[in-house]
């Protein structure tokens, strides 16, 4: 099979593995990253549920606005994707 | 009035925001470039997170690291990481108030320009809302970010260049692409061409992109729209149908990737009081402004794609422009500059606006949304209680906020309004420039009630005189 | 077509009236220069507290709480119970005098125990000194207010416009109202703008003293339950409560920018700050709660603080209904006293001269 588009998967370097905890799942993650990458990476999509009907819900627009990824952290509700993945970050699903 | 902080206050670091505050730096001006991400760039040039060590460069981290190099090389105080959530005229300037890092604090300029960007639009289809189902252009904030992709086996779906775009960055960084599906046709593409060749440069990019797909084996569906999403907690299968209805085609994947072009963010522009108009072309509502990015209200620049939709080349020189012309009114001539930034931002803005045309959701893609499909995502409002809330005599946005909370959710009805504006426009019989969006509300994003409240000393509470009894 | 009556203002008082106009057998109109209900009738806080009324409107605010009560769930109605707090000294005397004034006027308010208020709100910080407790208050939506009105026009056969501002008002054999979907005609006119009530007497040649205050609302996110009756503050400055759907509804009157004319009042965050802060004083859990969205509603007032509800000084054929204080808690019953009053009967409970002279606190 002939590419255009080169494969760069393997010279991306990243920070070394560290570990956080997501609903008291451990999940592996790089330090420095943004927590909704990491959770993506681990397989994590589905964030929380709607607060109506209980349907799944998991980030959506990756950028601050949709609020779709909303987690607690330290008691506070953020959103995954402006959290910045540290050793032993504990998330809660909301 | 007392001396402002700073004579020039940017909002958002993207291309317009972070080469306006170069441009009124550089004319001597004491500038002050504040932004939500921890860099600048703003979405099409985002920067690495601090987990990503080396990686091979993109033309999109080429010309970000180049931005970021001129912003740390010039006087800029920059503020990142910054998030605006209010901003009121005081006097003859402006204040803005920030949160960062759970601390809010506050800051003066004398003149403001506003380069609050774009933000995505995606048409409601039923299951959108399934975990794994992203923007394109959120994936696109993922990939250069993170360099990592929403699952082991993507669909991208959407109208315009980007679809193009995230399915070749998707394989790049290592992901598999199980189908691009656009309802754009090759035909549409090909009338894009006068206004591309332009740019060849990109026109050659964009034509190895569906070449690497083409020859990879990725089915590439033009003139299709995804029309389903299944999956529980994840997504498991999507169907794409042909916009005629001719052919269907069901894909296994974990994720999609769905967009229908960008749309300006308005809102911080309409809260200080510009008008908006309607302008399709531009990508919806847009503030008025001249094309040096002056507005109505004094003091107040706009520039980028927040004043619409031309692009990333545009906005730089839109951005220039916009930054001449407020350190011009400040007192700072810059010759011929101006006039060089002009001509240079309407050239790249054809460019940019044939990309515009081709994103636009098609009327197609308006049909999508059966009955039970979510509108308003935060509240979980489906497409038949918008419909029922317009026929009881709600024919206004406004009306429909109020009635149904639909845009009093998190998201402040950033990601269902243009929706929830077409349904009134179809069910009243006007067009969609006769619906204007609900009123903007601060804050711009959610603040924390501690950090509103700041400290406070419960003695030093301002008691006014009690109420009449 | 020629109505009986044109009322300009589609707020509750507004609708209220032309609800009492129609099932008395009058043909009403109702013009809004947006849609219904959404000025002062949809924007304020929703509370409906007996504590924070005024002591010679208390019997119209008893009768606001049992018409509020009968509109239910339609308009979000909760009968929550509400507690007034008092943090200092000179709080818990201004608490005492004037609950007590209002307790007179026939407001069923009782003095709570610390102990009694910890029970009951066991999240609201120890710093309080004395508290005051009303069963009949509570809240309702107020959100819901244009919808809820716009389907009881509907139903009533009441004919309605959204969006469209009244520019002029002409006398010909009764009244043409001058608007940019074309002229409208009635024999009577009722003025029921709110605070927009002084530009359009004004295009009647009178002036009335309306003034607005520029009152701040706060809501949060959905929260876990942290409270369940309505919070009030000795001092007016700070009113609660949590709705079902979790939400933090935070209010005290705290004072925007704007003015009606320019159309619209802008947050002042040197405002919302305070009341934030003044909020979670109160209720400590309340600081991680993140604050969604703040907005502005004017509320119009005459310098004694009583309503405009009587005839227009200077006709017999034109109203005016608004200026009341507490006016969302009265609204719907004052506009059946308004009503009545248009239709010839006479009102069960007296209005209020619009012709007075308006010297402080003398209605």
């Amino acid at each position: 099979m002939i590419r255009l588009v080169p494969n760069h998967a393997d010279r991306i370097r990243r920070t070394a593995e560290v570990t956080f905890h997501f609903d008291g799942t451990t999940l592996p993650g790089c330090e420095g990253e943004t927590l909704i990458a990491a959770l993506m990476r681990a397989g994590v999509l589905h964030l929380r549920n709607a607060p109506h009907d209980g349907a799944p819900r998991g980030g959506f627009c990756a950028m601050g606005l949709c609020q779709e990824c909303m987690v607690r952290v330290d008691g506070q509700v953020v959103e995954a994707c402006r959290v910045t993945v540290t050793p032993g970050l504990q998330v809660a699903r909301l | 009035m007392t001396a402002a902080d700073v004579d020039i206050a940017v909002l958002g670091a993207g291309p317009a925001g972070s080469t306006a505050a170069l441009a009124a730096a550089q004319a001597g001006l004491r500038v002050a470039l504040l932004d939500e991400q921890d860099a600048p760039g703003g979405q099409v040039w985002r920067a690495k997170s601090a987990a990503i060590l080396s990686a091979p460069h993109t033309p999109e981290s080429k010309a970000g690291a180049a931005l970021r190099q001129a912003v740390a090389d010039s006087s800029i105080m920059l503020h990142p990481a910054t998030r605006v959530w209010q901003i009121a005229r005081t006097g003859d300037g402006w204040q803005i108030d920030t949160l960062r890092d759970g601390a809010t604090d506050s800051l003066t300029a004398t003149r403001l320009i506003i380069a609050s960007g774009a933000r995505e639009v995606v048409q409601p289809l039923p299951g959108w809302t399934t975990p794994g189902v992203i923007g394109l252009a959120g994936a696109t904030a993922l990939f250069k970010q993170n360099l990592t992709v929403p699952g082991a086996r993507t669909v991208v779906a959407g109208t315009g260049p980007l679809v193009f775009y995230v399915a070749s960055e998707i394989r790049r960084l290592g992901g598999t692409v199980a189908a691009v599906v656009t309802p754009n046709t090759r035909r549409d593409w090909a009338g894009s061409l006068p206004a591309m060749l332009g740019k060849p440069a990109l026109v050659a990019r964009g034509a190895l992109w569906v070449a690497d797909l083409m020859l990879s084996g990725v089915p590439v569906l033009w003139g299709h729209q995804v029309t389903a999403v299944e999956g529980d907690t994840r997504v498991s299968r999507i169907t794409a149908q042909s916009v005629t209805g001719a052919s269907t085609h069901n894909f296994a994947a974990d994720s999609l990737c769905l967009g229908n072009g960008l749309m300006p963010q308005v809102e911080a522009a309409q809260m200080l009081g510009v008008p908006l108009h309607h302008d399709a072309a531009l990508g919806g509502w847009v503030p008025a402004c001249s094309d040096d990015g002056v507005t109505p209200v004094a003091g107040l620049y706009l520039c980028g794609d927040g004043t619409g939709i031309r692009g990333a080349d545009a906005a730089v020189h839109h951005g220039r422009l916009c930054g001449l012309r407020a350190a011009a009114d400040a007192g700072c001539t810059s010759g011929h500059a101006m006039d060089i930034a002009r001509r240079n931002w309407r050239r790249a803005a054809r460019f940019g606006l044939a990309m515009t045309a081709l994103s636009r959701p098609t009327p197609a893609l308006a049909q999508l949304a059966s009955d039970d499909t979510i509108i308003c995502r935060c509240e979980s409002l489906t497409r038949r209680d918008i419909l029922a809330e317009i026929g009881s005599g709600a024919t206004s946005t406004n009306a429909v906020k109020s009635g149904l909370r639909a845009g009093m959710g998190p998201c402040g009805g950033k990601y269902c309004q243009t929706s929830v504006a077409r349904l009134i426009a179809a069910e009243t019989g006007v067009t969609e420039g006769a619906v204007p969006p609900p009123t903007p509300r601060p804050p711009l994003r959610p603040v924390p009630v501690a950090a509103a409240a700041g400290q406070f000393d419960y003695d030093d509470l301002p008691i006014p005189k009690p109420a009449p009894l | 077509m020629s109505y009986d009556i044109a009322i300009i203002g589609g707020g509750i008082m507004g609708c209220a009236t032309a609800l009492r106009l129609a099932a008395g057998g009058m043909r009403p109109i109702v013009l809004d220069q947006g849609d219904l209900g959404q000025g002062a009738s949809g924007v304020n806080a929703g509370t409906l507290s007996l504590q924070i009324k005024r002591v010679k409107l208390m019997p119209y605010a008893l009768k606001g709480h049992h018409l509020w009560e009968e509109m239910g769930t339609a308009v979000g109605f909760a009968k929550t119970g509400g507690y007034t707090l008092a943090f200092t000294d000179r709080e818990v005397d201004l608490l005492h005098e004037r609950q007590t004034m209002k307790r007179e006027a026939g407001a069923p308010i009782t003095f709570v125990s610390n102990n009694a208020l910890r029970a009951a709100e066991p999240g609201l910080t120890h710093a309080v000194k004395a508290a005051s407790y009303c069963p009949e208050d509570g809240y309702a939506n107020s959100a819901l207010t244009g919808q809820y009105y716009r389907g009881k026009l509907q139903d009533a056969g009441i004919a309605y416009r959204e969006r469209t501002p009244v520019t002029g008002i002409d006398r010909v054999d009764g009244y043409e109202l001058q608007t940019p979907a074309g002229p409208v005609r009635a024999a009577r006119v009722l003025l029921a703008a709110g605070a927009w009530l002084k530009p359009l007497a004004a295009l009647m040649d009178v002036d009335l003293p309306v003034n607005a205050r520029i009152n701040t609302v706060s809501v949060t996110e959905r929260m876990p339950a942290m409270m369940s009756h309505v919070i009030g503050h000795a001092t007016g400055l700070l009113t609660m409560k949590q709705k079902a759907n979790g939400t933090v509804l935070i209010g005290g009157g705290w004072q925007g920018k704007g003015t009606p004319q320019q159309g619209r009042g802008e947050v002042d965050v040197a405002a919302v700050k305070p009341n934030l802060a003044l909020a979670q004083y109160a209720l400590p859990a309340l600081g991680t709660a993140r604050v969604l969205r703040s907005w502005t509603g004017f509320e119009a007032n005459v310098p004694d603080f009583y309503p405009l509800a009587g005839t227009l000084p200077g006709f017999d054929d034109a109203f005016v209904l608004g200026c009341v204080r507490g006016g969302y808690t009265i609204g719907p019953s004052i506009g059946q006293l308004m009503g009545d009053l248009i239709l010839g009967r006479s009102p069960e409970m007296p209005l209020f001269d619009p012709g007075r002279s308006f010297e402080e606190d003398r209605p």
